[in-house]
């Protein structure tokens, strides 16, 4: 029963500690919840809506007409500015005004209706590769419908049903399903994964400050004594206040996104509450790793905070892991974040069975051997003076 | 004017310059203090070293690496084909030719597919039912189903726009055939089966790269977050070392305020100079990425950039009072700052207000800016608004930095 009481008492002192330093708080609370309400307002849009595009349209015919209103009419494109040539509309792209520039062709009426084919060109800019991709999907969908009207009125001419002519126009009907994200929001894919990288932030750096201003200040002693100076309870009593602090911001995260932002939520809460934890757990570890190596706050929370900043590339979530060499997909497991990444997916978006969580889980769980491995280095940099008061 | 009272103005010239000449000689040795200071404290340093030098040709280079390959290509897909029909064949291997999927798998069953989904071997799944070639030949529509993981977002815009061209494309092929078979001409069977054709064009980054797309935002932002992360440092050594004491001239009351933000200012300048050299003519060379403005340009646009964000560096290490603080407090703003400035979420998918309020930062106008002039090679003219922007928060936040360093003197002094 040494151990509990000991443990306790670290946690009492460590209490004591958040509460006279406003740091931890501001840490541990405001922080992460402004960056919620950052990422929350930032991604409320969701899609991007209406993006400037010019015309250029050499036909000025009613059916040139018909297919541009089509395209203004899609979410992406907003059809803003005519122009008489090119130059014009390159001199716009390059200002920022608009986007890119549709052209059609002289003569675009006549062969269509004399069955000769024509060609309608967009030119999208790739600075950025999201909006130039729906951009560009909603100009060739807007094409591709206006062009089966056309095909269909030509064969309902011919004496076709509009049945058969629909057939005959489009003879695979797709019938698609998006898994399981059925919004296509960008705020959906981004969001899930920015919240934990802001929690795994404050997470490390709370950790990193909590042991390092000890050394720093030289208060390690004071520390140890409230457990008789025995490293384990009083590690264990000193990252306790923040494990619950952070693992309680793990929940108010959840609430933000399956409820406010309404994230879809397929899979096990449970798993998902758990991996939350586990998160917060491998994270502090990695902090008690970092700073026990090298004894100096500010230069463990220079290298934590870089560490940190870092696992959102390698989570894949953007950029593909798949896309990335084998020996950068091997270094992404050195970030908690992808396994925790990989379980969310697997959970809230694509409602996998739980078996497929339990490995992620697994992997997850080993971080949380480091901070034992570490002790006797942490016992040594305690207590020998020679590591504290390092500015 | 009498001849007198022109020699008595001479005069008080004369004087003024004297003692002007001399303040400001003490100033100018003030302001080489205060320069020598800062470089020594920074290269005996290794933490301020790590932020200042290395942080940014590290991450330079990991994200560089990362993102190395631009595109993603052969996402690896299944096929049900429950028919195993001629038709369904075509489909099969005109899928296979598609360049962004691979069908790596063909599965006997839905439930074998999502069980291949679940196990991360594949991110679509097609299913073509068994009448589909019945239903095509006999002149009605048959249902391909497509299934696309949309869990990773760039995966999904890629799986299914090959997807749905090739399916779609594939009716258009059965479609002409059947034409050509009653008869109608070669061109005419071209033009019924696509009488319109869609050409998309990608202007500045043809192949749609992803480090072409992202990286020359990221290092703009980085050269913002790495000067505010280390000015806020070398800030907090200031007070913890008592260095607004210990650089006073003898016979001073106290430092002055200008020579402290000028001295800064020079020192962070020249660093930043070797750095980002390094960057845009090493780097850049390395990774392929788009150089299309000119040397003179970049130097017009950079110059106020990095004021900027000295200038603002300055201001807010004031309020550390201790060497951690910066970045206990700015690190987690980086990818905030990244995606307010329009770079990678789309403008049109932020908040107005946001957006706006973005400008405050000069990372929004830096990396608007600076795309346009690099990866589109626009002329100076037409970044005109991000520049004067840029010259505007310059001089706020000379303000803002003069009024901290001074406040700063006041409650160390006192």
């Amino acid at each position: 029963m040494g151990f509990i009481r000991n443990t306790l008492n670290a946690f009492n002192r460590e209490v004591g500690r958040i509460m006279r330093y406003p740091a931890y708080p501001v840490l541990m609370f405001i922080l992460p919840v402004v960056s919620f309400l950052f990422f929350g307002t930032i991604f409320s849009i969701g899609v991007p809506r209406d993006i400037p595009v010019a015309v250029l349209d050499n036909d000025k015919s009613p059916l040139s007409r018909k297919l541009l209103t089509m395209m203004d009419a899609t979410p992406a494109a907003m059809l803003a500015y005519e122009v008489t040539d090119m130059a014009e509309g390159e001199d716009m792209i390059g200002k920022g005004i608009v986007m890119g520039v549709v052209e059609i062709p002289k003569g675009f009426e006549k062969d269509v209706y004399s069955f000769r084919p024509t060609t309608v060109s967009a030119y999208v800019s790739g600075l950025n590769v999201t909006a130039n991709g729906m951009l560009t999907k909603d100009l060739q969908l807007a094409t591709t419908t206006f062009m089966t009207g056309i095909q269909i009125q030509q064969l309902m001419s011919q004496g076709l049903t509009e049945d058969q002519a629909l057939a005959q126009a489009m003879p695979f009907n797709l019938d698609s399903h998006v898994l399981f994200n059925p919004y296509i929001n960008y705020g959906y894919y981004l969001l899930p994964s920015f919240l934990p990288l802001m929690l795994m932030i404050f997470t490390l750096i709370l950790t990193i400050f909590s042991i390092g201003t000890e050394l720093k200040n030289a208060t390690t002693e004071q520390w140890l004594a409230t457990t008789g100076g025995r490293i384990l309870p009083a590690l264990t009593g000193k990252l306790l206040p923040y494990t619950l602090a952070m693992f309680l911001m793990t929940l108010f995260m959840n609430t933000i996104m399956y409820k406010w932002i309404e994230v879809p939520l397929n899979g096990s809460v449970l798993v998902l509450i758990i991996a939350g934890f586990m998160f917060i757990l491998a994270y502090q570890s990695i902090g008690v790793l970092i700073i026990s190596v090298l004894s100096n706050l500010r230069q463990a929370l220079s290298i934590g905070g870089g560490y940190s900043v870092l696992a959102f590339t390698f989570s894949g979530l953007t950029f593909p892991l798949m896309a990335m060499d084998t020996w950068l997909q091997v270094i992404s497991y050195i970030f908690p974040f992808t396994l925790y990444t990989e379980v969310f997916v697997d959970q809230a978006i694509r409602g996998a069975p739980v078996i497929y969580s339990v490995q992620h889980l697994g992997w997850l769980s080993l971080y949380i051997i480091l901070p034992l491995l570490c002790l006797p280095r942490l016992r040594q940099v305690a207590t020998e003076e020679r590591f504290w008061r390092k500015l | 004017m009498s001849a007198q009272t022109q020699a008595g103005g001479y005069r008080r010239k004369v004087l003024e310059e004297i003692i002007m000449g001399g303040r400001f000689k003490i100033k100018w040795k003030e302001l080489l203090r205060v320069m020598r200071s800062e470089y020594s404290h920074i290269f005996r340093d290794g933490g301020v070293i790590l932020i200042l030098v290395f942080a940014m040709l590290i991450y330079a280079t990991i994200y560089s690496l990362a993102y190395k390959n631009e595109v993603l290509r052969d996402i690896p897909i299944v096929i049900v084909d429950n028919g195993n029909t001629s038709l369904s064949r075509q489909l099969v291997s005109a899928l296979n030719a598609a360049p962004n999927i691979n069908v790596k798998y063909q599965a006997a069953s839905m439930e074998q597919a999502r069980e291949l989904f679940f196990d991360r071997k594949v991110y679509a799944i097609v299913y073509i039912p068994s009448d589909a070639e019945s239903r095509v030949l006999g002149g009605r529509q048959a249902t391909v189903g497509v299934y696309v993981d949309a869990s990773y977002f760039l995966m999904y815009r890629q799986a299914y726009s090959d997807i749905a061209t090739i399916v779609v494309g594939s009716g258009a092929l059965v479609n002409y055939q059947k034409l050509l078979a009653s008869g109608v001409t070669v061109p005419q069977a071209q033009t019924m089966v696509q009488p319109v054709v869609f050409r998309a064009r990608n202007l500045f980054n043809p192949y749609l790269g992803y480090a072409t797309f992202l990286m020359p935002a990221i290092i703009i932002v980085i050269i913002q977050q790495t000067l505010l992360v280390g000015i806020g440092m070398i800030g907090g050594t200031w007070r913890e070392y008592g260095l607004y004491k210990k650089l006073i001239t003898p016979g001073e009351k106290r430092l002055s305020t200008v020579p402290i933000v000028l001295g800064k200012t020079a020192v962070y300048l020249s660093i930043y100079a070797v750095t980002t050299t390094y960057i845009l003519g090493v780097h850049y060379q390395i990774f392929h990425y788009p150089m299309h403005a000119s040397l003179l340009s970049i130097l017009a646009f950079m110059v106020p950039y990095f004021l900027s964000c000295i200038f603002l560096g300055i201001t807010i290490s004031t309020f550390f009072r201790y060497r951690e603080n910066s970045v206990m407090y700015l690190l987690w703003t980086s990818i905030p700052l990244l995606l307010i400035s329009g770079a990678s979420v789309p403008r049109e998918a932020i908040p107005a207000w946001l957006y706006n309020f973005g400008k405050l930062f000069p990372s929004s106008s830096g990396v608007e800016g600076f795309l346009r002039l690099q990866t589109m090679g626009a002329p100076l003219g037409d970044i005109m608004p991000q520049i004067t922007t840029l010259w505007i928060l310059t001089a706020v936040y000379f303000g803002t930095a003069c009024w901290g360093i001074r406040r700063v003197i006041k409650v160390v002094g006192d």
